[in-house]
């Protein structure tokens, strides 16, 4: 294959991607600037590894890893990096076992409200979250984006989950005071 | 199973995660437990909270173009790692000619394997990624059309100008492909000309240059990354066809386009 043909390749490959890496990215980022820097960053990244890349392979799942560790470099670096993943103990005492008031009080809220409990997730409950709900990643593609076992992805999740439910919760109460 | 044992699946549950047997019994449990069943309720709630499409954010237009001109023309093929690689790695000539039926063995494999491969036929594939992301690119870049009209007598009087080719240009609204303008594209090192149609939401490209003066050629079909495309032959023009409309669709097209002359 020649210069162009590989050229053409990637772009017909990960062009309609675009999408996808820019809200991870900014989910990640959260913010625009960061964002753009880091799907610029990963499209010249998977251009140079692109060689390695398998056209039989899942090209969503392969490019993601690269946005999505793309991000977690630039967290690092700008030390921006948000504290690590909540010890185990904290979950647990947040997680909610009473179901009662949240369904109906989860129903209520805006898309901006939504946005914010998403954005104060933990940085690695917010990727398990965005790649499953944003991004409608199965769990196995998640494990392979995110780089963590198939059981690290189910409990993240689910308390990733219980963390927004509760999150969404408190700002209904806030904004009723 | 008891509800700690539920609530520790439902998550996978409601994401069609769990295997068969599995999903039976988390079904059963909620059947019979009022209060796990509400959990799910309040996980649905906050799924369809998730769900909403205005959540996702728009790719800025800027960030499109960055990245296009960003991207260099070939990935690098750093010196060093060449050397590097030169320098430690001493072939056991014994195996080359093991190794080298090997490949051929994997390359006829291949070639068998992948439906249109065939030899002849190498020339176009390799165009066919082209086709794609000449495609892919007039729907990102905002630039899908130069001259953007539903008249054909317009459209291929813009061209003329343009190219030093006149390429033929037809509308076939009536029959569910509207024609809704044209634009200059570069393909195959060259200039093209590209006729965009509309298939309900869909688009079509179609690129047309001159081939060997009355030559004809049957369709062949090609499928990528799902991407249809079509290439044809027909009165000194080649035709490529490219879209995400099913396959049948695009066949209906380029028949139309067919017996058209």
């Amino acid at each position: 294959m020649n210069d162009e043909q590989t050229r053409a390749r990637f772009e017909s490959l990960t062009l309609p991607l675009m999408k996808d890496a820019y809200n991870l990215a900014r989910w990640l980022m959260r913010n625009e600037p960061d964002a753009e820097d880091v799907v610029q960053d990963s499209y010249l990244k998977a251009f140079r590894f692109f060689e390695k890349f398998r056209t039989e392979g899942n090209a969503r799942a392969w490019f993601l890893r690269i946005v999505r560790n793309t991000c977690y470099d630039a967290l690092s670096a700008r030390n921006l990096k948000e504290k690590e993943l909540v010890p185990e103990g904290e979950i647990n005492d947040i997680e909610d076992t009473t179901p009662g008031p949240c369904a109906s009080v989860v129903a209520k809220a805006t898309i901006e409200t939504v946005r914010k409990a998403i954005e104060a997730l933990p940085v690695d409950f917010r990727e398990v979250v965005v790649l499953r709900e944003l991004e409608g990643l199965s769990y196995k593609e998640i494990s392979d984006v995110a780089g963590i076992p198939l059981g690290t992805v189910m409990s993240r999740l689910s308390r990733a989950r219980d963390q927004l439910q509760l999150l969404l919760r408190e700002r209904k109460e806030n904004d009723e005071l | 199973m008891n509800c700690e044992e539920c609530r520790e699946f439902i998550d996978a549950y409601i994401d069609n995660e769990l295997d068969a047997a599995t999903t039976i019994t988390v079904k059963r449990h909620l059947r019979e437990c009022a209060a796990c069943a509400q959990f799910l309720e309040a996980r649905k709630g906050l799924r369809a909270l998730l769900g909403q499409p205005e959540l996702a954010f728009d790719v800025p237009d800027s960030l499109r173009t960055r990245v296009l001109s960003a991207l260099p023309v070939a990935p690098a093929k750093p010196k060093e790692d060449a050397d590097r690689f030169r320098r430690r790695v001493v072939i056991p000539w014994f195996y080359v000619p093991v190794a080298l039926a090997a490949v051929f063995a994997i390359v006829f494999g291949l070639a068998l394997l992948q439906p249109g491969w065939i030899p002849g036929h190498a020339g176009n594939r390799a165009l066919v990624a082209q086709v794609i992301s000449g495609h892919v690119r007039s729907l990102l870049a905002t630039h899908l059309l130069d001259v953007p009209s539903t008249d054909q007598h317009t459209v291929k009087p813009w061209f003329a100008g343009k190219l030093e080719f006149s390429p033929p240009v037809q509308d076939f609204a009536q029959r569910g492909f509207d024609l809704i303008g044209g634009r200059l594209d570069y393909l195959d090192n060259r200039e093209v000309a590209a006729l965009v149609y509309r298939r309900n939401k869909h688009t079509i490209n179609l690129f047309i240059w001159p081939s060997k003066p009355d030559h004809a050629a049957p369709v062949q079909t090609f499928s990528e990354n799902g991407y249809n495309v079509l290439h044809w032959e027909r009165g000194g023009f080649s035709f490529w066809a490219v879209s995400d409309v099913r396959m049948e669709d695009l066949r209906a097209f380029a028949d139309l386009e067919m017996q058209s002359s």
